[in-house]
């Protein structure tokens, strides 16, 4: 019995190890960080819980939450349906791995460059989304509907459509991995279930909804866990795109924290958004890997 | 287990031999033998050529010095101070690794917070960031012998005054430049009978006509946040007068002060009647200005070189004019300094001698779009356009940019609200509000 207890402790120590190091102590030290107030590079004094309160009184903390929600709100879901929908549209299309790694390209492409290329997606002169609305414009007002024409501008300038405009471009380049999650997942279900669902005349609907659905749990934990924290800590688009302008429209938690840090200086408040964020994505780990593993 | 032991120690050896190996050559220091040679440099695309005779310090083999220098600068501007570096190198045999950082502020800063630094020399244009921040951290090497060595009196006391403390200095002057007004399109005002305005109404003419004939009057510029601060600078300094700025830096007026109001509300009006271009990054705007989409383009004299890059002829194709009855004009510099953890010191001291330096100036200054903070630079070495902004310098009053010389955060979000006002105009007292209640945060 002894044995085999030192056996698990020689086999997780190097886990344990590594771990320690560059996952618990690093989120302990941000802690330790967050209680002090700095100056440029230095600690100037040891301030307590100051920063958090000073954070959640912050307006502008308040907004990049209420952003960091919104593009949840938006951005799960529909990743989550146009994936599941896709996937299984292209389960029985001849050659759909073409249309798949197509998809999939999105994630695949640093999201630097994304981010400039939503810039350019957007732009008012350039860009191909207002290129289709120029269009869309032209073919209303030859059937007389020019008071239903859209506005031609730079989507990502304007407080109103900024934070939707990232938002859209995040659901372009995440809804590959859902595809290729649901496609894995789809292909894992015995067909002798859809064989018994023909015989007693269940409708394709009716299929899709008692069979599919519930066998592809798995996949759309996966799918919902991985773009929920990826969507929090989203960052390189609005870097890149808007720097959380125009007026804080599009100011992300992530984005906060690297301003505070690394152009403000404020360390202890951007260590405090840190261990902030550490919690609620902890949160929503925890939340989704027990319903995975209670399954 | 012998063979273990032995194995074990030809490693550790390995690793001393490879460690010591990559000291020694770290610390090796250039020999002394000197040689004399005739170098030429010129402009990217230009046809300006610099010859210059130069003593070099040949280094024996395996000797050779590298500094890394980190500078804002890319494209067109980069490639010309590369060649006042080149001027360096053949000088001294020092090699230099140049690189553009964009995100020179936030990357320096986190290397020095790190104990750490790649660049041995950084150029910036950030006197309080250089003294009042790095320097008073106790970051930065103290250069006050180099100052002294080239000669206080070489240099404008304001380019001096805003990097020393106690008569300590943490950088040394490299370049001046200066934002002096609209640059326009000389053919368009042409074509339209335009003259460059010297009262507001002038100016509303211009814009009126420019409206008219389908080109959209002022361009804005965009990007990090700075072209628009600029333009908007120019409207403070140009309504509200000289003072107006330097209170504003200050913060001894208020932001949501009825003058300061009425200003803004001029820039408002315009927004609204359609007369500014929406913001686009700025050295689009460059080419929008020669195609004729836009009027007038605010920005500082390094668009000269840019629009001689792109083969515009300075008086010819292009001019430029100030903001109409402007009692000043809004100039900065950029500083080059050494981080306490820089590795190559005393090659970045001699470095810092040469950028300080008349020499390297007029190679800058031949190559257009700088303007020497040396005094010792002749006149004769600038462009037409160039020196026509240096006498702008000698006749108007000369101010430290808004934006550039306030805390990081009220930079920030200045540059945020601007662009929230270009979009929407009608927010123009909250905007004001919020910069209001930042400046009283963070100036006092």
């Amino acid at each position: 019995m002894k044995t085999r207890r030192t056996t698990i402790i020689i086999f997780l120590l190097p886990s344990i190890l590594f771990l320690s190091l560059f996952v618990i102590y690093p989120m302990l030290y941000n802690f330790y960080i967050s209680l002090f107030k700095w100056k440029v590079v230095r600690i100037e004094s040891f301030i307590g819980l100051d920063n958090y309160v000073k954070l959640l009184n912050n307006p502008q903390f308040h907004r990049a939450f209420i952003n960091n929600l919104i593009w949840i709100l938006i951005h799960v879901p529909t990743t989550t349906v146009l994936g599941l929908l896709l996937a299984v549209l292209l389960k029985r299309v001849k050659g759909s791995y073409i249309i798949k790694s197509v998809i999939f390209l999105g994630m695949v492409i640093p999201q630097i460059v994304v981010g400039i290329m939503l810039l350019f997606m957007f732009d008012s002169d350039a860009g191909v989304i207002n290129g289709l609305l120029r269009s869309l414009n032209g073919f209303l007002t030859s059937v007389g509907l020019t008071e239903f024409s859209f506005p031609i501008r730079s989507w990502t300038a304007y407080p109103d459509t900024a934070l939707p405009a990232l938002i859209i471009g995040s659901i372009w380049i995440w809804t590959g991995f859902a595809v290729v999650v649901y496609s894995a997942g789809l292909e894992g279900i015995p067909k002798d279930l859809y064989d018994a669902a023909a015989v007693d005349g269940a409708s394709p609907i009716k299929t899709f909804w008692h069979i599919t659905i519930p066998m592809l749990r798995p996949a759309t934990i996966v799918v919902v866990t991985m773009t929920l924290i990826w969507v929090l800590k989203i960052f390189d688009i609005v870097y890149v795109a808007t720097r959380g302008g125009p007026g804080g429209a599009t100011n992300v938690m992530a984005y906060m924290m690297y301003e505070q840090g690394f152009v403000f200086y404020k360390w202890g408040i951007a260590a405090a958004i840190a261990t902030i964020f550490t919690v609620i994505i902890l949160a929503f780990s925890v939340y989704l890997v027990r319903s995975m593993v209670r399954r | 287990m012998k063979s273990t032991t032995a194995g074990l120690l030809a490693v550790v050896l390995l690793v001393i031999g490879i460690i010591g190996g990559y000291f020694a050559g770290v610390s090796t220091a250039p020999a002394a033998e000197t040689v004399t040679v005739t170098q030429t440099v010129e402009g990217a695309g230009m046809a300006t050529t610099v010859t210059k005779t130069v003593t070099k310090t040949v280094q024996a083999p395996g000797e050779v010095q590298e500094l890394t220098v980190y500078a804002l600068w890319s494209g067109v501007e980069e490639e010309n101070f590369k060649m006042a570096l080149g001027a360096f190198s053949m000088k001294t045999g020092i090699k230099i690794n140049y690189v553009s950082q964009p995100e020179l502020r936030d990357v320096v800063t986190t290397q020095l917070a790190a104990g750490t630094s790649e660049a041995d020399v950084i150029i910036a244009p950030w006197p309080t960031w250089i003294k009042d921040e790095l320097g008073a951290a106790g970051l930065l090497e103290d250069v006050t012998d180099i100052v002294n060595k080239v000669g206080k009196d070489k240099f404008p006391s304001a380019y001096l005054d805003v990097v020393s403390e106690n008569g300590k200095f943490y950088a040394v002057p490299f370049k001046a430049w200066a934002k002096p007004g609209f640059w326009y399109n000389k053919q368009v005002f042409d074509e339209l009978g335009l003259k460059p305005p010297t009262t507001w109404d002038e100016f509303m003419n211009v814009l009126d006509t420019l409206k008219a004939a389908g080109i959209t009057p002022i361009a804005s510029g965009d990007g990090v946040g700075w072209p628009l601060s600029d333009l908007v600078e120019a409207f403070i300094i140009g309504l509200g007068g000289p003072e107006l700025q330097l209170k504003l830096i200050n913060h001894e007026v208020a932001w949501t002060d009825p003058q300061v109001r009425e200003i803004f509300g001029r820039i408002q009006q315009l927004l609204k009647g359609g007369y500014f271009d929406e913001a686009r990054e700025w050295t689009i705007q460059i080419d929008r200005l020669m195609e004729r989409k836009v009027g007038i383009y605010f920005m500082g004299n390094w668009i000269n070189l840019m629009l001689q890059e792109r083969g515009y002829r300075p008086g010819i194709d292009y001019d430029v004019f100030a903001f109409p009855g402007t009692g000043g004009i809004v100039a900065g510099g950029d500083w080059a300094f050494i981080p306490k953890f820089a590795k190559n010191k005393e090659a970045a001291r001699m470095l810092l001698e040469f950028l300080a330096g008349a020499e390297a100036q007029t190679i800058m200054v031949k190559l257009k779009g700088f303007l020497a903070t040396n005094k010792d630079v002749p006149k004769e070495a600038y462009d037409a356009a160039d020196r026509n902004i240096v006498d702008m310098l000698g006749t108007l009053a000369v101010l430290p940019d808004l934006d550039d010389s306030t805390p990081s955060e009220f930079q920030r979000l200045f540059w945020d609200k601007l662009k929230e006002l270009w979009a929407n105009p009608d927010a123009l007292d909250s905007v004001l509000a919020e910069l209001e209640q930042k400046a009283s945060e963070v100036i006092g």
